[in-house]
């Protein structure tokens, strides 16, 4: 009898739990003991950043990482519940437009306007309403300047890969998005293109491309890989870029003239979150200064706050003169991707997998 | 008796649970397109007919088949020798030798990976395939050593001198008597090593330097990327079948063994 009131008594109070909290307004003892599920990209964080805000809210953070914003979608659709993700641009066009997200709480998310230019009000999301950007960065080649000179990698860009001389010293990225954007710039399509002619010629472009150069295909292994000089070239992400050229003079970085994919990671919300009012709070302190800093000199991918970008790509800053650092903003033949429709979701993959294996 | 049979209900719940459930899953996704209700599922045989009409998949198919055999095979030509010089050494040093075998099985198989994928990256000259197989054959030839030489340390000893006494060699007596007698430890040495072969995927990943696709990663790529379920579940239950087949015939051939 006794356990039982015990137990009526503590379900009591943990029902009446939140209901304290919405009654006043958010201070930082507010959220003492919670935890908060965060899930970002491998290598995309300054951990003491995550640290400090445990200790300034007193709460956990349980902190995992993934590797394709595919595999993220595949685990938000079997019921994973978690409080922030930083899904790219097209995904989080697809989780909007499943309903799986809910808006931001811009009362306390008012960091938003220190935001960069270059990634407010993208098409994905044209008032920040959802998502509040993380990182952005395009998709280009590091290379070996002892190997291939500048003016040769310019003049050729994503044609590059069709370049036999570099046979056998060519690393390729192991994502089939980048991989099929990679060849319909080539050819002068459009990135997000669904028209079966034109990825027809594109399947058979990267065809070509894996018969005659026979590269590596790799994923995060790259940065270290390139960073050492073990190949000649290699298709990166411009953050993963800037941390290579500035661990090796040797390597420069190359947005190709074909144009290239410009992408933004960005803090949501899923709807199912269970403490999304932590949330919030976590997005705030993320897009503020000192995080920004933290996690931009951690990781080389450019900062979506405007101070910072300008104080580490400028005069005397840590990116200074580095090319990969800063995405090029306003060229015409640079796309976003934009969500495929259902069937090519799969399809791009299968024929990438199967270009792969041959 | 029956008290002990009640002993193993967990066990058969465990199995049911986690053995059984799942593969009845799998059977289910592969026979149904995806989208496809629980219920309101139809029966298709398209995710096999895929397979198997494509020369890429048939191909991948093969190589994994090929490195599992071969590597199954090199693990037996290094393994038997050193079984047998385990064995023929006095008990106490056979325990030492044996835990020093058992040693690097602590150690988490993706560590050593990377520690081999380490060293291999100074050798520029070997092809991806050898390098693959050197990382398999290190990491599956301790359970191809132990089921040998456990097989072999089990023989009376007084067989050999038997066969000794009625005017056998070294030579004669190993091909006569150690031999036959430690066929079921090869066929068990076989099935721990040739099933996990055929369907691993971190090594060919991590040593194959990117270029280097076996059915193990074909099925990633189909539930992790695509997202295609269905498709990835029927290459599972391919693979599946033909490891069920081996481990008849394997069986099968320890059993003709023995009537002889």
């Amino acid at each position: 009898m006794k356990k039982t009131v015990t137990a009526l008594v503590l379900v009591l109070v943990m029902g009446l739990l939140p209901l304290m909290g919405l009654a006043e307004a958010f201070d930082p003892k507010e959220f003492e003991g919670a935890t908060l599920n965060v899930y970002n990209w491998g290598e995309y964080v300054d951990m003491n950043v995550i640290r400090d805000f445990e200790k300034e809210y007193n709460v956990r953070v349980n902190y995992k990482t993934y590797e394709s914003n595919e595999y993220l979608w595949l685990q938000l659709k079997s019921g994973d519940a978690w409080d922030i993700i930083v899904p790219s641009d097209y995904m989080i066009e697809r989780l909007i437009g499943a309903g799986m997200l809910q808006p931001l709480d811009k009362s306390i998310v008012t960091n938003l306007d220190q935001l960069t230019e270059g990634v407010k009000n993208m098409p994905f999301d044209p008032d920040n309403t959802y998502s509040a950007p993380y990182f952005w960065q395009s998709v280009g080649i590091v290379y070996d300047t002892t190997k291939i000179p500048e003016e040769e990698m310019e003049a050729q860009g994503w044609d590059a890969y069709h370049n036999a001389d570099y046979a056998g010293h060519v690393y390729m990225y192991d994502s089939s998005r980048d991989a099929f954007m990679m060849a319909e710039k080539a050819l002068g399509y459009s990135a997000n293109t669904t028209d079966p002619a034109e990825i027809e010629a594109a399947t058979e472009w990267l065809r070509t491309m894996h018969s005659t150069l026979k590269p590596s295909y790799v994923t995060d292994e790259v940065i270290d890989s390139m960073a050492q000089g073990m190949k000649w070239m290699a298709m990166v992400y411009s953050g993963d870029g800037a941390y290579i050229l500035s661990e090796n003079e040797d390597m420069a970085y190359c947005q190709p003239k074909q144009g290239t994919n410009i992408a933004v990671d960005a803090m949501v919300i899923p709807a199912n979150a269970a403490n999304p009012k932590l949330a919030n709070v976590f997005i705030q302190y993320m897009l503020g200064y000192d995080a920004c800093m933290a996690n931009s000199l951690e990781v080389g991918y450019a900062s979506p706050n405007a101070e910072v970008l300008a104080e580490l790509s400028g005069p005397g800053g840590e990116y200074e003169g580095n090319a990969a650092y800063m995405p090029r903003s306003g060229y015409e033949l640079d796309e976003l991707y934009v969500d495929l429709p259902g069937d090519w979701q799969a399809k791009q993959p299968d024929l990438w997998a199967k270009i792969m294996a041959e | 008796m029956k008290s002990f049979f009640r002993m193993s209900y967990p066990y058969i719940l465990w199995i049911a649970l986690f053995i059984v459930a799942p593969m009845i899953m799998i059977l289910l996704y592969a026979v149904t397109r995806s989208g496809d209700g629980i219920i309101t599922f139809r029966f298709t045989m398209e995710n096999f007919t895929r397979f198997f009409s494509d020369p890429t998949f048939l191909k991948v198919l093969w190589t994994s088949l090929r490195i599992a055999f071969l590597t199954t095979v090199f693990c037996i030509l290094i393994g038997y020798p050193a079984a047998l010089f385990i064995a023929g050494l006095p008990e106490k040093r056979q325990t030492l030798m044996v835990l020093l075998l058992t040693l690097p099985m602590w150690i988490n198989m993706l560590l050593k990976t990377y520690a081999w994928r380490g060293i291999l990256m100074n050798f520029e000259d070997l092809g991806s395939e050898i390098k693959v197989f050197i990382g398999m054959v290190y990491d599956f030839l301790p359970y191809m050593i132990i089921q040998i030489h456990t097989a072999i340390a089990k023989l009376d000893p007084n067989l050999k001198t038997a066969a000794y006494d009625l005017g056998a060699n070294p030579w004669k007596t190993f091909l006569k008597v150690t031999l036959p007698l430690s066929v079921p430890g090869i066929i068990s040495g076989i099935t721990l090593v040739f099933l996990p072969a055929v369907s691993s995927f971190v090594i060919p990943k991590l040593l194959g330097g990117g270029n280097y696709v076996l059915i193990g990663n074909l099925i990633e790529t189909y539930f992790l990327v695509a997202g295609d379920w269905n498709f990835g579940s029927a290459i599972s239950l391919i693979m599946a079948l033909i490891i069920i087949a081996s481990m008849y015939l394997t069986r099968k051939m320890d059993r003709s063994g023995k009537e002889k």
